[in-house]
């Protein structure tokens, strides 16, 4: 629920960027989306869709999503495990179920391409 | 490419399209009011505490009770989130402790900008007065809270025995940002089936630091395990 309101933001940065930089349209815009930032991506999709239709400087705009895991690090044999809910628990180097989650757990506005 | 005024073709060399590489995090602003909230505690003199949990897990009673136990040792405050009415606070009061609420009007998790707010309305309402915890308590909900840094010290989710034990694993967020799992309301423990192991196996799975402590705030079992825990924190 919480999206929208985070869509919202990102549309005052991108106003905020194109005034800056002179730009009379915004073509995409490159965000990363955390796995754990607990931010649905079809949902920030949808207010981005909305909002970009309310102004002429983004209304055709592209948003491009890349989602970014988080690096399960095992604290026995400090290896770097890919996370995955499917395998979750062991590290399949020592078989250890215990973890450090670090990463993964923001959103990022990582470029923007205007004209 | 067409200009957006009249349709007609603009020739490519009129275009000047730029890319800027921008790397800011949308968070940031909540970030950096939790930074300023953590400030302000600490020179407050107090710890803060958040607590995360869906509607109904009994947050409330257990501030109630714990108000009741520290009442003489332990200067608590309370800053309630809701989406609305004045409820909570009124059941804080009532116990004695200062409290404040923020309704939120409609929105599914307090940030740190509304916190903030409550935190300077508490000061304003209880110009001398030291707190040694500051309870926040979150709206109910075990989703968008989990996202949400306030500027707390400790992070406490709560799950109660009727919810049941399968909550870690379907909302993990929770879980891993977290530092202290409650499971609250033991002593319906007969009337449900809830799988201690598996609601501690899961919170584990997902955050291997994570302090877990089970309690009955209404019939007092595991109370004192809780109420020392909070002790430790304050270093009293």
């Amino acid at each position: 629920m919480h999206e929208f309101s985070l869509a919202q933001g990102l549309f005052s940065q991108l106003l905020q960027l194109a005034e800056t930089h002179r730009a009379q349209k915004i073509i995409t815009v490159r965000v990363e989306i955390g796995k754990l930032s607990g931010i649905v991506v079809d949902s920030f999709s949808f207010g981005f869709e909305i909002l970009a239709m309310e102004n002429k400087l983004t209304k055709n705009a592209i948003l491009e999503i890349t989602e970014i895991e988080p690096v399960k690090t095992c604290i026995d044999c400090g290896g770097i495990v890919p996370f995955n809910e499917q395998l979750s628990g062991r590290c399949p180097e020592c078989g250890s179920m215990k973890f450090t989650l670090t990463g993964g757990d923001d959103l990022i506005l990582t470029q923007v391409e205007m004209e | 490419m067409m200009c957006d005024a009249c349709g007609c073709q603009v020739p490519d060399a009129e275009r000047d399209t730029r890319t800027v590489d921008v790397h800011e995090s949308l968070l940031a602003a909540n970030l950096e009011q939790a930074r300023e909230n953590r400030r302000h505690f600490e020179k407050m003199g107090a710890v803060a505490i958040n607590l995360i949990s869906g509607p109904g897990s009994g947050k409330t009673t257990l501030l109630e009770q714990t108000i009741r136990h520290l009442r003489k040792k332990i200067k608590i405050a309370v800053i309630e989130g809701d989406i609305e009415t004045e409820r909570d606070a009124a059941r804080i009061k009532a116990q004695g402790a200062p409290a404040v609420q923020i309704t939120t009007g409609g929105a599914c998790h307090l940030d740190a900008r509304l916190v903030h707010k409550g935190l300077h309305q508490l000061q304003h309402e209880n110009e001398t007065a030291k707190f040694d915890i500051i309870f926040i308590e979150n709206v109910g909900n075990l989703v968008c809270p989990a996202t949400f840094d306030l500027g707390e010290h400790e992070r406490i989710v709560l799950i109660s025995v009727p919810e049941g034990s399968d909550k870690p694993a379907k909302y993990p967020k929770a879980f891993t940002s977290s530092q202290c799992f409650l499971i609250t309301k033991t002593d319906l423990l007969p009337y449900f089936d809830f799988s201690m192991d598996e609601a501690k196996e899961e919170a584990l799975k997902l955050n291997q630091g994570l302090k877990i402590m089970e309690l009955s705030a209404t019939a007092g079992d595991g109370f004192d395990a809780w109420l020392s825990y909070l002790q430790h924190l304050t270093k009293k």
